[in-house]
This record gives structure tokens, sequence and C-alpha cells, in this order.
């Protein structure tokens, strides 16, 4: 990928806009794009979401396969997820193998998944030692706008959130629900003229600094964070963005229950 | 099993979903779907469910790819890991290989390179759901999708496929069909001329059967071309 020229007189146009206390599309310093979320969206797939901020756009949907057991683990099925960033989604995504960004993003969207525990692996066992449920997640950038961590991560725990096991398919019983306990939210913040930001957007992205990325749980615990590009932040920022976190993940977490609430 | 013994098509020519033999699934089309690409079009055809994109023209990158005296079109067609009941692992595939290639050829045919020497011209297919038939809607919304981005073109490619079910010749092959048929004819047809850019074949058609498969694929290109300039007015299909 080519460096593009632009980003100098955006930098400094973004450094302007910072001081006055303004954002490229006239968001305030914490506020996100309108999010749309909508689920079972996939034909084909045994749980869906379908999450859209702004321009930016993406799917996720969900597979089962059976696998064996790990060795230390007999009694436990388990979860992959996947992000694929393809040249459909942008002018700069190239095709080819992919990138270094785009395997950092689906580590980081299963960190904060796996790790809050919301999905019981003994729940999808079949046969100890022998059989169990994979889950598989893939996330689907339609077009990209700036944010893809966030938009995979919510579209990603939604279409887990809505998945059906398919038993029947495979010979082992009745279709039952993927049981998934918690809801954790990624909210992904941007140094863009000097501060953090949250949720920037394509020109945001192109033309900022660091970012750091935090998934939290329902209980407010922090279940994942990654800090990505140059730069350094200070610890009173951090806390700053922890605070904000909260607060966000919260109303985010609201948009997907209530979702399931009209199901 | 042998091909022919599962019944699709009932004694009075009504198939499985409730066609009859020259009916073509329920299409709609979007455009814009993919905000930040120069063209887009969504394209639900029965249950398929496909996006294509284009950017450009664009500097042709590395420079041996470029060529004097017109554009190059690089093409790809791709399953989403989602798009199908087993889960395909993403990257290329030789199926996937050889369906952007016919497509490519497809396009070249219409789109007036010759005005953008030296540059490059990227045509993105995402099948997002598949249901039998997906080369046809790739290259369709592919072909619809340029339209949008305003590329010059002579003519829009409509693609649509007809085979035989339990003897019986229909047209736009769905799923159950497209497994247990035994014949597919995919034609990608030039409305305003009638031409071909784009034909494949497989399995077992007598000439008078391949002929009424020829002329259903024929009638329903003249039908789903209004679609598409329906969209292309108005940004969708229906209204």
């Amino acid at each position: 990928m080519s460096i593009p020229l632009v980003p100098q007189l955006l930098r400094s146009h973004l450094r302007e806009l910072a001081q006055n206390d303004q954002r490229l599309d006239s968001r305030t310093q914490f506020e996100g794009r309108d999010v749309e979320i909508e689920v079972g969206i996939l034909a084909n797939a045994e749980g869906s979401a379908r999450v859209r901020m702004g321009d930016t756009i993406v799917l996720a949907g969900v597979k089962f396969q059976t696998m064996t057991p790990y060795p230390d683990r007999p009694n436990e099925g388990g979860l992959m997820c996947m992000a694929e960033v393809r040249p459909v989604s942008g002018r700069q995504h190239e095709a080819g193998p992919p990138s270094a960004e785009s395997i950092e993003l689906s580590r980081v969207v299963d960190r904060g998944i796996r790790e809050s525990g919301c999905i019981d692996t003994s729940d999808l066992c079949i046969i100890p030692g022998e059989k169990a449920w994979q889950v598989i997640l893939d996330l689907f950038a339609v077009s990209d706008d700036g944010n893809l961590f966030d938009a995979f991560a919510l579209a990603g725990i939604t279409a887990l959130r809505n998945a059906t096991i398919p038993q029947e398919k495979f010979e082992l019983g009745e279709d039952r629900p993927l049981v998934v306990s918690k809801t954790p939210i990624m909210c992904s913040y941007q140094r863009v003229g000097g501060r953090f930001i949250f949720d920037a957007n394509g020109r945001e992205e192109l033309g900022g600094d660091e970012r750091i990325h935090i998934t939290l749980g329902d209980d407010n615990h922090v279940h994942s964070l990654q800090k990505g590009l140059k730069g350094a932040f200070t610890a009173a920022e951090f806390t700053e963005l922890m605070e904000e976190a909260r607060k966000k993940g919260d109303e985010l977490r609201n948009m997907v229950h209530a979702l399931e609430g009209g199901n | 099993m042998g091909y022919g013994d599962v019944e699709m098509i009932d004694a009075n020519g009504i198939r499985k979903d409730g066609r009859k033999a020259g009916d073509v699934r329920p299409i709609s089309i979007e455009l814009g779907v993919v905000p930040v690409a120069d063209g887009s079009c969504r394209m639900r055809w029965g249950t398929n469910d496909v996006i294509a994109a284009i950017y450009g023209p664009m500097e042709a990158h590395p420079r041996k790819i470029q060529r004097q005296d017109r554009a190059v079109l690089d093409v790809r067609y791709n399953m989403a890991p989602f798009s199908t009941s087993d889960r395909i692992r993403p990257g290329f595939n030789r199926r996937s290989r050889e369906i952007s290639k016919v497509t490519a050829e497809a396009l070249e045919s219409v789109v007036m390179l010759e005005l953008y020497p030296r540059s490059k011209i990227r045509v993105e297919i995402e099948i997002i759901c598949a249901e039998a038939g997906t080369r046809c809607v790739g290259l369709t919304a592919a072909s619809v999708a340029l339209a949008h981005a305003g590329i010059p073109m002579t003519d829009l490619v409509v693609s649509v496929a007809s085979g035989k079910i339990n003897d019986v010749v229909v047209c736009d092959l769905n799923k159950a069909e497209d497994n247990y048929g035994e014949a597919d004819l995919p034609m990608g047809v030039l409305p305003n001329t009638g031409e071909l850019v784009f034909l494949q074949m497989d399995g077992d058609l007598s000439p008078e059967e391949f002929q009424e498969a020829w002329d259903y694929n024929m009638n329903a290109a003249m039908v789903i071309h209004e679609y598409c300039v329906e969209a292309l007015k108005t940004g969708r299909y229906p209204q």
C-alpha cells in the first residue's frame, strides 16, 4: 500500500479542528456515529448480524463444525474468530494474504469475546474426548470508513447471541440456541489532532496517531486491551478513556439486548 | 442415487418452489451499498445475496500490468466463509479463479477500456449468501455496479442459467435443482444486441433441449435487463 501524500495537510487540519473542540463531521470528542444493527440477515449462517456506523458496514456470520477436543481439555469445544478485510471494502485494501492489520483486528476481537467467558466451552462438548462443537465466527468488512474494530466486535457478539447450534443437520438431536451469557463490548479511541476521540472515521484514522481498544464485560470488568500504532499516552488520558468506555459500553450493550427482546 | 431420481417438478409442470418452467426467482437490486466505493450494487436473486463494488479507474500497479492502449480489469469473485451450508475456508481456490477469469473476459467485452490507457479498474464480487447461479448473479451485479460507477460501456451484461430437471428444461435453477439437475447452461447476454459474452455448460442436453434452454435464457435476460435499467435510474428495483 502506497503512503498517501495528503496526510500532512489532513493532519494540520485535524489539529486545528481539535484546538477548537471540533471534528470533521461535526461530532463531539466522544460522540460515536449512529449505529444500526440487524440480526439474522444471512440465510446460510447459523447466526448473523450486520452493523452500520456511518459509512462503515460489516457482517458477522456464525458457522459450526465438529472437532476433536484438545487432549488437555477433553470436555470442551472451541471458538474461532476470523476477520477478513477484503478489497471490496475500500480502495486501500489490496488482494492477497491477510495483512498484519487484519490479523491484529481479528485477534483483538477474538480476545474480547473469548476472555469475557461469555461462551461456556464445556456446553459445546458432544462426546468427551471425542467430539465437540467448534464455533466459527467470521467477520466480513463490506465498507471501511474507519473503526472496523468496534464494528466487528459489535457484529460478532450480536451474531453469537443470535446463533443456533445446528444439531439436526449433524444428526445430533434437535437444534438449540448457543448459550452466550455476557455481552462484551469494545470501544476504540484514537489520538487525532493531539487528543483522543471515539469512533474515528476513515479520514481521522488516516491523519491520526495511536489508538486504544478497550473491551468491557457486563460488570465493567476489563477483558481485552490493545494499544496500536506509533505514539505514547499518559495514565490520566487512559483513565478518562476507561470512564468513557464504561458509559458507551453500557449504551451499546443495551442496544444489543433490546434487539433480543424484540425477537 | 442417480440423477433424475428425485422428483423436482410435478405432473402439472410446477417446480418445488412453486415456479413454472420458464420462471425466474424473485430479484431485487440496490445501488450504493458500499458507500466508500466508486460504484456498487447488491443483487438478491432467490436466496442469493451478492455485492459488487467498483474502484477506479486508478493507476495500475505494479507497472508491468499496465497496458499502453487500454485499462486492465482486475476482477475478483469470492465466496464469503458463511455464504454456504458448509463453511468455506477463506482464500482463492481453483473454482473462484476460473469464475473470476471468465467474468473479467465477459466484462472486458463491454467496458470501453481504450478510454483509460495505463489504468486499472477493480471489480470486486462478493457472494454473501449462495443458492445456485452465483456466477450469473455476480456477473450481472458487476455490470450494474460498473454502470453505477459511471464507467462507459457499450451495454450491460445480463447473465442467467437454464438447465434440466427430471428431463424437463427449466429456467434459473435453484440449489436443489442444481444439485439433482441433469444439465446447466449459464449465459451472459448483451440485451441491446442479443450477443453473448459469457457461455458455459455442463451436463447432457439434446439439440432440442439445448435450444429450449437457450431461448429461456434469452427471454429471461431481457426481463432482468429491465430490472437493471430501472435500478440504475432510481437506485433500486423494485421500488
